[in-house]
């Protein structure tokens, strides 16, 4: 017994002693450099994106020299970041990862992330990305880049044409009319909508487009203002529509939330771009009976958009060949090749500036009654205000939130409470990470 | 079954005997011990030892996006954990479950076994089978399953789920509850029943003899002789329903109540999801003890009990 405790021992030290060996050439080991690799390569690629084995394979076809495996799995949130942490602890991370634009600085702090601007091919492309879309990656910093930006959410309103005409119900242009058809549609027998109680990224993107800032960060330390006046004006508006049940509040991104959309209950959804498919996959029994308009505002006659998502391909620290996987992420994001497919699968909508001008943006699409929908999410990525700063722990940030909604949709205190506890929950885990933080 | 149930709580084993045998085959005893030993090892001891490491340190690091330093931090993490009224809470949530859970179970699992052991019921086998098929579901299928039926737009039992929100939070620890007995009862059962078909056929003759009817074997006879079965499977749900997870962990896409810190391991999994592996490690540590203090508690009870 003695004996095989005393070895129990010795192993866990000496695997400590590992892991403490790994920290300590992990901080020599900043200095990044990307060359080429000779010969042969394969590149792992984790990602959520729909259809994604058709766009790989067309690279792959291409390129046998630089063969990329795709792995697919749950979105972000829903398990694949945890898996990327794990697997950054266990140090087997694949080459290619993607990373929303809210992830990106968690995984930055985690220290996980090969900066791409190290390559000159990267650093060369920086200009073909829509500035703020580059701004998600670079931190607003000159010569970093912790991503390729792959595409973009900015926001609109997706509405049941259909049932809208046949109640007389005019489509709401501000939020103030979104809240008095509201009560029309409720009385139709519908809601307005789903409010999203545990995907906290729309609500940020209500708040981003009121002028809400959560974060910010002045390089000494962070602050966190997920309680400023503005926010507070999108949790007082939603927590009405709540309280006086006019939306429902089904758990998003579940059977349940389906069926609300694919049996008419729900009416309206504000969302990204790249929503357009969740709907379509779905709802499919209401196909050609939506479209889409100008995201409400808060004051009538402005043109302020939101925006929910929007990811990069980020390259991982551990990846062996930092060259070809940016060669890769280029082709994925820039190719006109690769967008039209990745649109055509995904409903992506690209960040670089000439990607917005493709042709087979301009289609009509069919789901949509023939609607050139992408025109008019052209139009609101113009109108999204590119300053919004992403925390560094947004997992537990939104976690927290998250809590906080679930509870506020079954009763128990107010969407305003949530915030006030993410803030301080939120600054907890920041000063448990060591992150400066200011109080 | 059969075996490690006769193994664990029979204690008067022919110690001098045991002995003798173990100096004649020598060489015999680290053969069938080493692969044990090493598997034990790998997976039960490193990782316990390295998760007790690992609660150890603090994360270091400057400015706001500087790399992290593990360093070593004594007891810091545990003073979190000890802070933290979510995960208290969620303990005692977990015992409240158990309270009730257990005892309905385990009181379902032993009138079952008995069922199948008076020989009133035909078609045994079947009705053997029939109660353990749920065991053979995994958890987490079991878990969406029950969501499904619980939900009050998609349930095919909708009247009754539009009536009766099972999934609002005052029910949903409960529609648990619920998920977790039908699970485990028939898992318990088997090993109730098999503790029933080890009790020798004299016992009963003489019982019999001696004028006693079904009810008086049961009560007198039956479920003296089985106590042990029963304080295995009691100290076996004590423990799983302290790491409770799959259930509340899919659960938490069904119902609005279910938080992310609704049980002491989904803490843990949403601490290490932020990610702190290190604060996760030590809230792992804290249940891992609090789950070994309450078993050997109930042990001491029962023991204190039988010796009396």
């Amino acid at each position: 017994m003695r004996k095989s405790l005393a070895a129990a021992l010795i192993s866990v030290l000496a695997l400590s002693a590992c892991g403490s060996g790994d920290d300590s050439s992990s901080d020599g080991a900043s200095a990044a450099s990307c060359a080429p690799s000779s010969g042969p390569v394969s590149l792992t690629y984790t990602t959520w994106i729909p259809g994604i084995e058709n766009v790989v394979k067309a690279w792959n076809d291409k390129n046998p020299n630089i063969q990329v495996k795709v792995q697919t799995g749950p979105n972000g949130n829903g398990g694949t970041y945890q898996n990327f942490f794990n697997q950054l602890k266990a140090g087997n991370t694949p080459d290619l990862g993607h990373i929303e634009y809210d992830a990106l600085p968690s995984f930055r702090v985690q220290d996980g992330l090969f900066d791409v601007a190290s390559c000159d091919i990267v650093a060369k492309a920086k200009d073909q990305f829509i500035p703020w879309t580059w701004n998600q990656v670079s931190f607003g910093e000159e010569k970093t880049a912790w991503g390729i930006p792959q595409d973009s959410g900015p926001m609109a309103l997706f509405y049941r044409a259909d049932l809208f005409e046949k109640n007389g119900i005019a489509i709401p242009k501000t939020w103030e009319e979104y809240a008095a058809a509201a009560v029309k549609v409720k009385a139709a027998g519908g809601y307005i909508t789903n409010f999203s109680q545990s995907d906290i990224n729309q609500f940020a993107g209500f708040a981003w487009q009121a002028g809400g800032r959560w974060f910010a960060n002045d390089g000494q330390q962070w602050t966190v203002n997920l309680t400023d006046d503005n926010t507070k004006k999108v949790a007082d508006y939603w927590q009405d529509l709540i309280s006086k049940k006019l939306v429902s509040t089904v758990p998003p991104w579940t059977t349940e939330w389906d069926n609300a959309y694919n049996s008419s209950s729900a009416w309206t959804w504000v969302s990204a771009v790249w929503g357009a498919n969740s709907i379509m996959s779905g709802a499919p029994k209401t196909a050609g009976k939506w479209r889409v308009a100008p995201m409400p505002q808060w004051s009538a006659g402005e043109n302020v958009a939101g925006n929910w998502g929007g990811s990069a391909t980020a390259i991982f620290k551990n990846s062996k060949h930092p060259y070809e996987a940016a060669q890769f992420a280029l082709w994925l994001n820039t190719s006109e090749e690769a967008l039209a497919l990745l649109n055509k699968e995904a409903q992506l909508y690209p960040a670089t500036t000439a990607g917005t001008k493709y042709s087979y943006l301009a289609n009509p699409v069919e789901f949509y009654g023939d609607q050139k929908i992408y025109e008019l999410f052209a139009e609101a990525a113009t109108q999204v205000t590119p300053d919004f700063t992403w925390g560094p722990t947004m997992t537990s940030t939104y976690t927290s939130a998250s809590d906080g909604f679930k509870a506020a949709v079954s009763g128990q205190g107010t969407l305003n409470d949530a915030l006030t506890k993410a803030q301080t929950s939120t600054i907890d885990t920041l000063k448990s990470q060591a992150i400066p933080v200011k109080e | 079954m059969t075996q490690t149930l006769t193994a664990a709580p029979e204690k008067p084993a022919p110690v001098p005997a045991s002995t003798g045998r173990a100096v004649r085959h020598g060489r015999a005893v680290p053969f069938f011990v080493v692969p044990f030993g090493i598997l034990f090892v790998l997976f039960y001891l490193l990782p316990i030892g390295y998760a007790i490491v690992q609660s150890l340190y603090t994360v270091e690091r400057t400015g706001t996006f500087g790399p992290a330093r593990e360093v070593f931090g004594g007891l810091t993490q545990y003073e979190r954990v000890f802070q933290d009224g979510a995960f208290w809470t969620s303990i005692g949530r977990v015992l409240v479950f158990g309270v009730v859970q257990v005892p309905v179970m385990l009181g379902l699992a032993l009138l079952l076994a008995l069922l199948l052991d008076s020989g009133l019921v035909k078609g045994r086998r079947f009705f053997r089978l029939a109660f353990f098929v749920p065991y053979a579901v995994p958890g987490v299928i079991a878990a969406i399953m029950w969501g499904f039926l619980y939900s009050p737009n998609l349930s095919p039992l909708k009247p009754v789920t539009s009536a009766i929100d099972f999934l609002s939070a005052d029910l949903v620890l409960w529609a648990m509850a619920n998920v977790v007995t039908w699970v485990y009862v028939g898992y318990n059962m088997l090993i109730i029943y098999s503790a029933l078909l080890a009790i020798p056929a004299e016992v009963y003759e003489a019982a019999r003899l001696d004028g006693a009817g079904p009810w008086r074997i049961a009560w007198s006879i039956k479920i003296p002789l089985v106590m042990p079965a029963i304080v295995l499977t009691t100290v076996f749900s004590i423990i799983g329903t302290l790491q409770l997870l799959a259930e509340p962990q899919v659960f938490r896409s069904f119902s609005s109540a279910v938080s992310s810190t609704y049980t002491p391991n989904l803490t843990v999994y949403s601490t290490s999801s932020i990610p702190n592996f290190n604060l996760a490690a030590a809230f792992s540590v804290v249940l891992a003890l609090t789950t070994f203090v309450l078993s050997f508690v109930f042990l001491r009870i029962t023991q204190r009990r039988g010796d009396a």
